[in-house]
């Protein structure tokens, strides 16, 4: 496999019933690239990506990560998410866990977990004994949890259950939640769709950063002027295909198909 | 001797309480699991037919079955009480705790698993907690109706807080003045209970309200 591609999407098709929405649907995504799907509602967007980290089962095709298929059943899918972090436009924080524990949670689940299975294959001395405690994980956790919470300026906020945010607030939250099982890509389903006019900025700068420190990242979006600046490709989908793709100013600036002049004349 | 048969009364509708819980909970939890991953579909067909059996046959014969047919050797009249009535309020709790799950946003069980952990550490963190708040008050609820419904347990021989007048009056010969001393009784601790429901809908309102200020739980 080519080294540099981190996900190599093979004639992925996807149906609900009789419904077709995926029709076999092949792209490679590449380390610390920055791809943008756009399209009209309905085209398949959100199966594409949900598809990704098998969020929905794919009914055909091939995800390959890390050299395994994700779509294949008998693979552990939840290793693979732990390095595959979504973001939903709905945000999704934990109602019932502070904003603290949002992003603990993951990673000391995780962690605990992994730590009594070493400490139960050490007491059949099957392996070597565990050298953290769970003490350690949970200050540590704690620690970057916080450092997270610091880095989008919401280290007041650790406390307070998520009812009490905004929504801006809240999607810079549930970004860093992802972020605290340092994922190797980020998939981000319209990000900003559900948020005030005035908190699209927050969310967007913070997504910039990430682009900026070269975070793989398969964004759908409607911003258009920040695909624009943000994206390395943008594919444009198109009733369960990928219609046309290229660079930002070939996709926008030299659209070839009618269906994208026709989209595009919509939406900018 | 009331005060004894209030404990009984007590007694057998926590007990029968807590398996009801158990019972309806885990139920309620397979048909969620079901419904989200299509797994589970034998077990969930089994909880459907328990629900359906239990809730369309009269309490009184499921007692009556139990104590003379299943448990007939067994002479522990209170347990076999609790039993009846934890397996027969497990179906009820089966319904109020599926609303509960269904009142859980499908975005909490899609954000646990898309952080990488499994079906069953989304439900203990996430979705239980959610959906067992969410149905507090009829649970609470399902728990006072216990304690009058144990009543019928007296068909059995057992002394509970119902019981009592139709013994005192086969001695006295006195049939108002003792039921209608269990029935203040009966009276006095669903009052007291239901009290107790008023508070915890308001403690949830409150902690719905300022979610700021209050942790609950861990
Ligand atoms: N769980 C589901 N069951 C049945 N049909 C579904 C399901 N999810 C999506 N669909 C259908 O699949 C099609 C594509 O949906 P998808 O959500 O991928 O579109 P989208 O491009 O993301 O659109 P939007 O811009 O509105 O989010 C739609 O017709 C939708 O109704
Ligand atoms: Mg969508």
């Amino acid at each position: 496999m080519e080294n540099n591609v981190l996900i190599e999407v093979r004639a992925l098709s996807k149906s609900f019933g009789e419904l077709e929405v995926l029709k076999s649907v092949s792209v490679d995504i590449r380390k610390g690239e920055k791809v943008v799907i756009v399209g009209a509602s309905g085209s398949g967007k959100s199966t594409l990506l949900r598809c990704l980290n098998c969020l929905e089962d794919p009914t055909g095709g091939e995800i390959i990560f890390e050299n395994e298929n994700l779509a294949d059943p008998k693979v552990n899918i939840n290793i693979h998410r732990q390095k595959m972090g979504m973001v939903f436009q709905q945000f999704n924080l934990f109602n019932n866990k502070n904003v603290l524990e949002n992003i603990m949670l993951a990673p000391v689940t995780i962690r605990l977990k992994r730590l009594r299975t070493e400490k139960r294959r050490a007491l059949f001395k099957k392996g070597d004994k565990p050298t953290e405690t769970k003490e350690q994980i949970l200050a540590e956790e704690r620690e970057k949890a916080m450092k997270l919470l610091a880095r989008i300026g919401l280290e007041d906020k650790a406390e307070v259950y998520p009812s009490t945010l905004s929504g801006g607030q809240k999607q810079r939250i549930a970004i860093v939640r992802a972020l605290a099982m340092n994922p190797k890509v980020m998939l981000f389903d319209e990000p900003t769709s559900a948020l005030d006019p005035e908190m699209v900025g927050e969310v967007l700068d913070l997504m910039k950063q990430l682009a900026n420190e070269g975070m793989t990242m398969v964004i759908v979006t409607h911003e258009m002027g920040f695909a624009r600046e943000v994206a390395d490709r943008v594919l444009f989908m198109d009733g369960g295909v990928i219609a046309e793709q290229g660079t930002p100013a070939e996709v926008f600036g030299a659209p070839k198909s009618e269906r994208l002049k026709a989209f595009l004349a919509k939406v900018l | 001797m009331y005060l004894e048969g209030l404990g009984n009364t007590l007694l057998i509708a926590l007990i029968a309480a807590a398996i009801g819980i158990f019972i309806g909970v885990t139920m309620a939890m397979i048909n969620y699991i079901n419904k989200k991953t299509g797994k589970l579909k034998p077990a969930a067909a089994v909880c459907r037919f328990y629900i359906t059996l239990v809730r369309g046959t009269p309490v009184v014969l499921q007692l009556m079955i139990l104590y003379f047919v299943v448990f007939a050797f067994w002479d522990n009249g209170i347990m076999i009480g609790a039993i009846t009535f934890g397996l027969n309020s497990g179906a009820y709790v089966a319904e109020i705790a599926r609303s509960g799950f269904e009142s859980v946003d499908d975005g909490q069980m899609e954000a646990g698993r898309s952080l990488g952990l499994s079906t069953w550490q989304t439900m203990r963190s996430i979705i239980i907690p959610q959906a067992v708040r969410n149905c507090l008050p009829p649970l609470f609820n399902e728990f006072i109706m216990l304690v009058k419904e144990t009543a019928i347990v007296g068909y059995v021989g057992i002394y509970d807080l119902g019981k009592i007048p139709g013994l005192i009056q086969s001695r006295t010969f006195d049939y108002l003045f003792p039921l209608l001393i269990a029935a203040a009784l009966y009276l006095v601790v669903v009052m007291a209970l239901t009290r107790i429901l008023h508070m915890i809908e308001r403690n949830l309102a409150k902690s719905d309200r300022n979610r700021g200020g209050v942790r609950n739980g861990k």
